[in-house]
């Protein structure tokens, strides 16, 4: 057990992160840098924990319903204290949540239910191109017309360096402490995100998400 | 009992440069020493350039030893309060020199592990930082120099 953090060691530890998350290669292998952490003591572990379980939670499991997702975002942000982290988490969901709503609403769908602040906000100005949030989030409307034009990598593109450029900016504000790991966790989570896109992993991704579908029509089928 | 307050005062002003000295050279040199620790862990050559860097907050000890040194042939009961101001604002700025001095070298360290050819340019704050100490230490020789009633 460690008293304290030493994050001068931990920070000076940690590779250069590069400037873009477009790279071929990860800075630092998912092992490696669990074994940095390990230099973090136990209160500080506990914090990264929570941003790496949501980060994971991010990618959650396509048979949850919405309330239980709802459920967990909750129990999540109430357990948090830390500032940055419910500010991180806050971000990630409301660009999820309206990534959601612009793809329901060009399938004809009705809004999301969804988490987060905009909820309610996206509902009430659902007809509005950019749901009245183009100046909180100018990204809105190329991230509109990417998806009209069906280009998957560059809208996987845009959300991540809608987030990617969120972290870098507030990553400027903070040298040698807590803050400082946290950002470079998350943003080595979308370089790892990003360098794991490829045809064959994407390929692999759609059939099985297909076969969960078939699957599903198959039990209820029978 | 006055007289023995202010003897307190002298002593603890001829002393006090190189104790705030001291303090911050091992506040500034442990900040950038671990520093230097962990950026050995992610390179691959040049171990001693990142650990010499690391020794640069040391110089404000020498600074504040030399002041004490120059303020111990000078006292007095008429020179104990100068010598107790000068002492105190010199060892504070000497502190606070070293404590941050050993931060830029901290970040000059983490920026020359991934980016070694500006190693030089890298270390320019902590330099900037130094001169400060620098003139502190300097106007604290000639200042206490001039002390009313001092030999000097």
């Amino acid at each position: 057990m460690r008293a304290s953090t030493n994050f001068y060691h931990l920070v000076a530890s940690l590779p250069y992160m590069p400037r873009t998350f477009e790279v071929e290669r990860l800075p630092i292998s998912r092992i490696q840098l669990q074994q940095r952490l390990k230099l973090l003591s136990d209160p500080d572990r506990r914090v990264v924990d929570q941003i790496q379980e949501f980060l994971l939670w991010d990618r959650q499991r396509p048979e949850r319903t919405d309330e239980e997702v709802e459920r967990e975002y909750d129990r999540l942000v109430n357990s948090i204290k830390n500032p940055l982290v419910r500010d991180m988490i806050n971000h990630r969901m409301d660009v999820r949540t309206i990534n959601c709503a612009l793809r329901r609403r060009r399938l004809g769908l009705e809004p999301p239910s969804g988490v987060g602040q905009y909820v309610e906000h996206i509902r009430k100005n659902w007809r509005h191109p950019d749901f009245r949030l183009a100046r909180e989030h100018p990204w809105i409307p190329r991230l509109h017309e990417t998806l009209e034009a069906k280009q998957a990598l560059d809208v996987e593109r845009q959300l991540l360096a809608v987030t990617w450029n969120r972290w870098v900016k507030l990553a400027e504000e903070f040298y040698f402490s807590f803050e400082t790991v946290l950002l470079y966790l998350a943003r080595w989570e979308i370089v790892d995100r990003w360098t794991r896109l490829n045809r064959s992993a994407g390929e692999e991704k759609f059939d099985h998400l297909l076969m969960e579908v078939l699957d599903g029509h198959a039990s209820i089928d029978r | 009992m006055e007289i023995f307050f202010v003897s307190l005062l002298g002593w603890a002003g001829v002393f006090l440069p190189t104790a705030l000295g001291a303090i911050g050279s091992i506040l500034g040199c442990a900040r950038a020493g671990m520093a230097a620790s962990g950026a050995l862990l992610d390179v691959d050559g040049g171990y001693g350039r990142l650990v010499g860097v690391s020794a640069l907050p040391s110089s404000q000890t020498i600074y504040g030893i030399v002041v004490t040194m120059q303020m111990n042939g000078q006292f007095s009961d008429a020179t104990a309060a100068g010598l107790f101001s000068i002492g105190l604002l010199v060892g504070l700025a000497l502190l606070f020199s070293a404590m941050y001095q050993g931060s830029c070298c901290a970040s000059a360290i983490n920026t020359t592990k991934s980016k070694p050819e500006v190693f030089g340019l890298a270390i320019a704050p902590a330099a900037i930082v130094e001169g400060f100490a620098v003139f502190a230490f300097i106007f604290a020789l000639i200042v206490s120099g001039g002390i009313p009633g001092s030999a000097g």
